[in-house]
């Protein structure tokens, strides 16, 4: 055999986790985090500014979601189930401006650290992105992470948010017109 | 001609559905090895096992066929020793002893020495030399143990020898003493001639 | 700078899909608060998994290690299959599994249930020789630092034996 061939790997689904946790088995809930873990992450982070915010939102979201496992109509779309529950806890985690804010200080530090120019400038972007980000409506954030950065359908976004598909088409317009406002102003300092 | 090409356009993938997790082509390497093994009539279930240990663990396809194929192979050694009687678990802890150092003769003089199931004097020899005991002096003592000791005995010999390299005793000598301990004779002469006394009436 | 104003978006979208890894701790953080809190109501069993055929299990839940026991597909089993413990003292751990020759290598068959970092499951072995090996957290393979070593590792990742008599000593 002159190269490596690929393997499938099997994991459990969803579903069949979902089951063994009802039958008592906690083990198979600590899988569905770690397979959640990130990918929820992702979207707190963004939506709330803080890393610290965003972690206690989703410890609550997974507490929250195992104690109410039995209302998961269909196992086999935990995630999706899963993420409207992280959806609402983002939304009443209240705004901690002070907390928020210091995520947004320049990364003094990182900037000294960076030996090569365009790192340098990876650490400024990410920077303007996440305090264009802050500066938009939570509405506004909210829908424009849910459509763009995880993919959803309009369909499934109206579950989430209980919001009309016109109502967020219409705020993920204005996010896009906003974040580019911020953005070319950012340039023009 | 046209009954071969017919054959071989009818034979039947016996697949075992475990085997899926393979990616198509390690998945009929190994099954063509599976099928072979069965064919000669030994057990394929340690071989699936290989593989899926390997898929688990996310190695090559070259490395699952190359250690299944491997595994085929000292099946059937460990047979021609231990005989076309030997079970399936004995048959796999005698590929365990083997691949630890013990030679086909030990497994034979094993099979001569004791009523089966041999599974674990063969395992605890196994076992032995996986805790640092050199093979020949392993394969000495479980052949002088054989005769008389119950498996329980055999697990509890193997327990105690760990114990004491565990605290410091080299594992050679710790398998001497222990054997000691237990009555049996154990010098080199009983080990080179195989002969351990008080041999059972030979198996059927 | 910027050409056209949705460069900008596509932008600022690319760098948010970055991925985020958030601390792995937080498995065990989530754990813990749920053990901690009230029980949850554990629906009825399916019939595939038999409790009056496992009684000891009812005895064993008591000690707080919640069983996984699957009796093991692959069959040339006609003698009985004894219950063995498999423990990993794992603090640190937030999943471990254990998998081998009797669950067809697949963590998602057993994964064992902590105590204080004192991770354990039970399975009903049919005799034989068995290689098996806990996987913490999905990634790091450990042997059981209990049991005989396997020797012939040809995977690069340390595995154990376990051996079970004819009469399941």
């Amino acid at each position: 055999m002159s190269q490596p061939l690929g393997i499938n790997r099997v994991e459990a689904s969803d579903a069949e986790l979902v089951r063994r946790v009802r039958t008592g088995d906690i083990g198979a809930y600590g899988a569905l985090v770690a397979r959640y873990r990130d990918r929820l992450g992702r979207y707190a982070v963004h939506m709330l500014g803080d890393r610290e915010d965003a972690e206690e939102a989703l410890q609550d979201s997974f507490v929250r979601a195992y104690r109410s496992l039995e209302r998961c109509d269909d196992p086999a779309r935990f995630g999706a189930w899963l993420y409207g529950i992280l959806v609402n806890r983002c939304r009443t985690s209240g705004a901690r401006a002070a907390r928020r804010r210091r995520m947004f200080v320049r990364d003094v530090d990182a900037l000294h650290g960076a030996t090569h120019a365009d790192q340098a400038d990876r650490v400024e972007w990410s920077d303007e992105v996440n305090r264009a980000l802050a500066r938009l409506a939570p509405e506004y954030r909210e829908a424009f992470l849910l459509k763009h950065v995880e993919d959803l359908e309009y369909e499934e976004m109206v579950r989430l948010t209980g919001a009309g598909v016109s109502a967020l088409k219409m705020r993920v317009k204005r996010a896009r017109e906003q974040l580019q406002k911020f953005l070319k102003e950012a340039e023009h300092v | 001609m046209m009954l071969t090409a017919l054959l071989l356009v009818i034979q039947v993938a016996a697949q075992d559905p475990r085997l899926e997790r393979l990616d198509p082509e390690t998945r009929s390497l190994v099954v063509s090895v599976v099928d072979s093994v069965r064919a000669v009539g030994l057990p394929t279930e340690p071989l699936i096992q290989r593989a899926l240990e390997g898929v688990t663990k996310g190695a090559s396809g070259a490395r699952i066929v190359a250690a299944v194929r491997r595994l085929a192979t000292d099946l059937g050694t460990a047979r021609s020793a231990l005989g076309p009687r030997a079970s399936a678990p004995e048959l796999e802890a005698g590929v365990a002893a083997l691949r630890a150092g013990a030679s086909p003769e030990v497994l034979t003089g094993l099979r001569d020495a004791r009523r089966p199931p041999l599974t674990m004097a063969l395992a605890v020899l196994a076992d032995l030399v996986a805790s640092g005991v050199p093979a020949d002096s392993a394969s000495a003592v479980v052949l002088a143990l054989a005769p008389t000791a119950r498996d329980a005995d055999l697990v509890e010999f193997r327990k105690a020898v760990e114990r004491d390299i565990s605290l410091g005793a080299p594992p050679g000598a710790a398998a001497a003493v222990r054997a000691l301990n237990t009555g049996i004779r154990f010098g080199n002469s009983d080990a080179t001639s195989g002969q351990p006394p008080n041999r059972p009436p030979s198996r059927p | 700078m910027f050409d056209r104003d949705d460069d900008i978006v596509e932008r600022v979208v690319r760098q948010l899909r970055q991925p985020v890894s958030i601390d792995p701790a937080l498995d065990a953080r989530v754990l813990k608060q749920i053990a901690d809190g009230p029980a949850r109501p554990v629906a009825a069993p399916r019939s595939r998994f038999q409790w009056r055929r496992w009684p000891w299990l009812a005895a064993a839940a008591v000690l707080g290690a919640i069983l996984v026991a699957r009796p093991w597909t692959a069959g040339n089993d006609t003698a009985a299959s004894s219950a063995f413990q498999f423990v990993l003292v794992a603090p640190q751990a937030s999943t471990v599994a254990l998998v081998g020759d009797f669950n067809d290598w697949d963590p998602a068959r057993s994964p064992m249930q902590t105590a204080q970092g004192v991770w354990a499951t039970t399975v009903p072995l049919a005799p034989g020789r068995y290689r098996y090996a806990f996987l913490v957290n999905g990634v790091e393979w450990r042997a059981d630092p209990g049991a005989p070593r396997a020797r012939d590792d040809e995977f690069g990742t340390p595995s154990s034996v376990i051996t079970v008599g004819g009469n399941g000593s």
